[in-house]
């Protein structure tokens, strides 16, 4: 029974604690200057369910121009984190209202917190004498404002007066007329209205030899001439991109408005209004980029132009295996555009492969203004020991001084222990100076060779010998053309002698006929198979075998071929008649010259 | 005007060795000293005047080694091999390279010897027994067409040709095989060519792999001492 009470009160003690509800609200800064901005954060945690606003107080001495929110939930508990960039409107002292949170039918506030606002960004006990409190200048804004505005809203504003008596106007105006390649600056382009419109469409300028980027909207309301504007800006990050002038072409806000100019028949389908689509533009202007200075430019110098830069470095671990990948990040901070800066050069790091990695950009979070750049490099260490990685420079050009400042890193520590993974515990390289030096190894590479100028050993060089090639193949081609006529010269001796051996081992007509064929074919290459027997004789004529002899041929090829075809009409004694009267033929031809 | 331009081109041709001679023991100096990247950057200077010279692919591959880069001392050594395989130093630089990172040179059921012996000659050299072979069996085949003597030694020559020419197809089948060593500090294997597709495996440096398809900047292979098959990136391989 008593642990069921423990465990009862352990629970309700804990839904307790879950259903605390805690408000905080912080600023980045509370001192800050008219052309920075100023990041409010506003943190709910300790609520569930659907994510509920802030209630903001009224900020006239601020304009919006980011709003972020985050939410996470841990262990049931939700954490909701709003943030809002804000820019300044006026010099003076101004403060934060509570900031309201409503949960479950309870309200929530925050403490308020007080704000100075600089004219520029001078230190604030200079300024303390003259600074009127920013929440009732705010307040009372007339035509008479301009001078306390910032500059660039003073230029916005004073451009606004050249469009008296006009509903819709367009006003468009730089920070800088003259920045330097790189240095960032802002276009604020303004639609004032003081009639009711709607589906407005904003244009981006045109521009040469610029970089733009949209860097936030805002609402206001100013009077001119007496009369009550409201209006919608669009500010611009800007920067330069070469020594020269640059142009900012127009903007253009195309809106609709109503009219009651419509047709009888589109009053009856349509209803009483009809709109119209009209359009504003802004004026062109021109500026001048100029050129960076060229005396005491850094090495480090990467084409950074800006302010308020920070240069941080580290390792992801501070001790590793020699083989093993440790990763260095360098992350450059500041007010500057990063994007367009070339990568950091990192110095070569002695016991140590590098190798570089793609650089990361992007602009901090809740700052509209402020945008970071991370260098990586994956360092691989060849040999144990304590290193210490030196201090990297980086440098920027600062606008407001005309000068380079450079940043330096704080030197970094690394433990390096032998590997444990390579066989024989290897250590891979053994410079000098760049380990403790000294290592149990068990086998090591063998020491570079001498390079012969002539390495091709005379094998290598054989095939290259393409005239061996062709008179080793003449050779043979000679010896099988030899070797053919030989065999034929050999047939046509020996023609005769085998022939007179075939006939007088005849045993029948066929044996005779085949060798007075084979006679023919060795001794004149005349084929009997596959020629007639006039064929045959003109052959033997062509020969030079006189006309008697062909036809004493002629009648004995025909006599043996009866006798063959024909077995009544032989005779035994005929077989050898026919025999001698061949070899007396042979004979005959022998003789021939 | 032409014969000044003949006595340069002779000039350059004598005097070029002796400045790769020059190179090289500078190169030597700079290895000593442990200046490994300046010592690289002399070899490879003169391997663009001798681009098969084994002795300045070892002598790469030692400083890339000393350096740390394991794979592209491998990728070194293995060329070096090729050119001259029965050098012991280098059969010895790239079995203990290969054998840090879990690979060996012999493969796994070939005896040592057969492998030394496969691989006593290069193939440029066994090309040119090949073609000493060659020619003698056609001596030979010539004279026994004239004579119709010597056809058993004309037969023995024919049979040694045959088996040389076989010898030099294995090998030369060998060296053409499409291989790569990890050059990267590691590598990720994945399942398809890009990184959308899950990565199955880490490889780390020095492993040496069988390329058997590419695909823009991926290439499919198979680790040789793992038997694991997939893709990865073009630019974390050697080729060798």
């Amino acid at each position: 029974m008593k642990k069921f009470l423990l465990l009862l009160c352990c629970l309700c003690v804990s839904v307790a604690v879950q259903a605390q509800v805690l408000l905080k609200a912080s600023t980045d800064k509370t001192d800050l200057a008219l052309d920075d901005d100023l990041t409010l954060t506003v943190q709910v945690s300790g609520v569930s369910g659907t994510m509920v606003m802030p209630q903001l107080p009224s900020l006239p001495a601020f304009n919006i121009y980011a709003r972020e929110a985050e939410q996470s939930t841990v262990n049931g508990r939700t954490t909701l984190l709003f943030r809002y960039v804000m820019v300044p409107r006026f010099v003076g002292s101004t403060s934060i209202g509570p900031i309201k949170f409503n949960y479950q039918g309870k309200t929530y506030q925050t403490e308020p917190i007080a704000i100075r606002i600089y004219k520029t960004a001078v230190p604030p006990t200079a300024q303390k004498q003259t600074t009127p409190a920013a929440t009732n200048t705010a307040a009372k804004a007339t035509d008479t404002d301009v001078n306390q505005l910032p500059p660039l809203e003073q230029e916005l504003a004073t451009r606004a007066y050249a469009h008296p008596n006009q509903i819709y106007f367009l006003t468009a105006a730089t920070s800088q007329k003259k920045p330097y390649v790189n240095e960032p600056f802002t276009l604020a382009v303004r639609f004032y209205y003081a009639g009711a419109f709607y589906d407005a469409f904003y244009k981006n300028p045109e521009v040469s030899n610029l970089l733009l980027e949209e860097a936030g909207e805002t609402q206001g309301q100013q009077t001119l001439h007496g009369r009550v504007y409201q209006y919608t800006e669009k500010r611009y990050r800007v920067s330069g991109v070469a020594p020269g002038q640059a142009t900012i072409g127009p903007a253009t806000v195309t809106y609709r408005v109503g009219s009651v100019n419509g047709s009888l028949l589109d009053r009856f389908f349509g209803g009483a209004a009809v709109s119209k689509e009209e359009s504003v533009s802004s004026l062109p202007f021109k500026l001048t980029i100029t050129s960076l200075p060229q005396e005491g430019k850094p090495e480090s110098f990467y084409g950074a132009v800006g302010g308020a830069y920070t240069l941080s470095a580290k390792l992801d671990r501070d001790h590793a295996e020699a083989g093993e990948a440790v990763t260095l990040s360098v992350t450059v901070q500041g007010t500057g555009n990063l994007k367009t800066t070339s990568d950091l050069v990192f110095p070569e790091i002695p016991g140590f492969t590098a190798y570089p990695a793609a650089p990361q950009t992007g602009n901090v979070a809740g700052s509209t203004t402020r945008n970071y750049k991370v260098f990586q490099t994956v360092l691989v260490p060849t040999v144990s020991g304590s290193y210490t990685i030196a201090s990297i420079p980086w440098s920027y050009f600062d606008p407001q001084t005309a000068r380079y400042k450079t940043l330096n890193t704080r030197p970094l520590s690394l433990e390096v222990s032998p590997s444990s993974h390579t066989a024989n515990a290897l250590d891979f390289g053994a410079a000098g100076h760049t380990g403790s030096g000294i290592q149990t190894m068990g086998h090591d590479i063998r020491y570079i060779l001498t390079v012969p100028t002539e390495h091709t050993s005379w094998l290598a060089r054989l095939p290259q010998w393409k005239w061996m090639h062709a008179l080793v193949l003449g050779w043979l081609a000679l010896c099988l053309f030899i070797a053919s006529i030989g065999r034929r010269t050999a047939q046509r001796k020996h023609a005769y002698t085998q022939a007179k051996a075939q006939l007088k081992k005849a045993h029948s007509y066929e044996d005779i006929s085949d060798a007075l064929a084979t006679y023919l074919l060795q001794k004149w290459n005349i084929s009997t198979a596959s020629l007639p027997l006039k064929s045959i004789v003109q052959a033997l004529a062509r020969h030079n075998v006189p006309a008697a002899q062909c036809e004493e041929f002629s009648t004995l090829w025909k006599d043996l071929e009866s006798a063959r075809f024909s077995p009544a009409q032989s005779d035994p004694n005929a077989l050898a008649q026919f025999s001698q009267r061949a070899q007396n033929l042979l004979k005959n031809w022998e003789n021939l010259k | 005007m032409r014969k000044l331009f003949v006595y340069l081109t002779l000039a350059v041709g004598f005097l070029s060795p002796l400045f790769a001679q020059e190179n090289s023991s500078q190169a030597e100096s700079f290895y000593r000293a442990g200046q490994y990247a300046q010592a690289l950057a002399a070899y490879e200077q003169d391997l663009k005047l001798y681009p098969n010279n084994p002795y300045l692919y070892y002598n790469i591959g030692n400083c890339y080694f000393k350096m740390g880069s394991k794979g592209l001392a491998i990728a070194n050594y293995y060329r070096a091999f090729k050119l001259n395989p029965r050098h012991a130093d280098i059969r010895h630089n790239l079995e203990l390279a290969l054998s840090s990172g879990g690979d060996t040179l012999v493969p796994t059921g070939i005896p040592p010897a057969v492998h030394r012996a496969f691989f006593s000659l290069s193939l440029a050299q066994l090309k040119g027994i090949v073609c000493l072979v060659g020619w003698l069996v056609c001596l030979l085949t010539g004279i026994w067409l004239l004579t119709r003597k010597g056809g058993k030694l004309t037969l023995a020559a024919g049979i040694v040709f045959v088996a040389c020419a076989s010898w030099y197809y294995m090998l030369h089948t060998w060296e053409k095989q499409p291989l790569a060593v990890i050059a990267a500090p590691a590598a990720e294997l994945r399942s398809g060519p890009g990184t959308n597709f899950p990565a199955s495996a880490s490889i780390s440096q020095g492993h040496l792999v069988q390329v058997l398809d590419s695909k823009d900047q991926w290439q499919q292979v198979v680790v040789r001492s793992e038997g694991l098959k997939g893709w990865v990136e073009s630019s974390a391989l050697e080729h060798i």
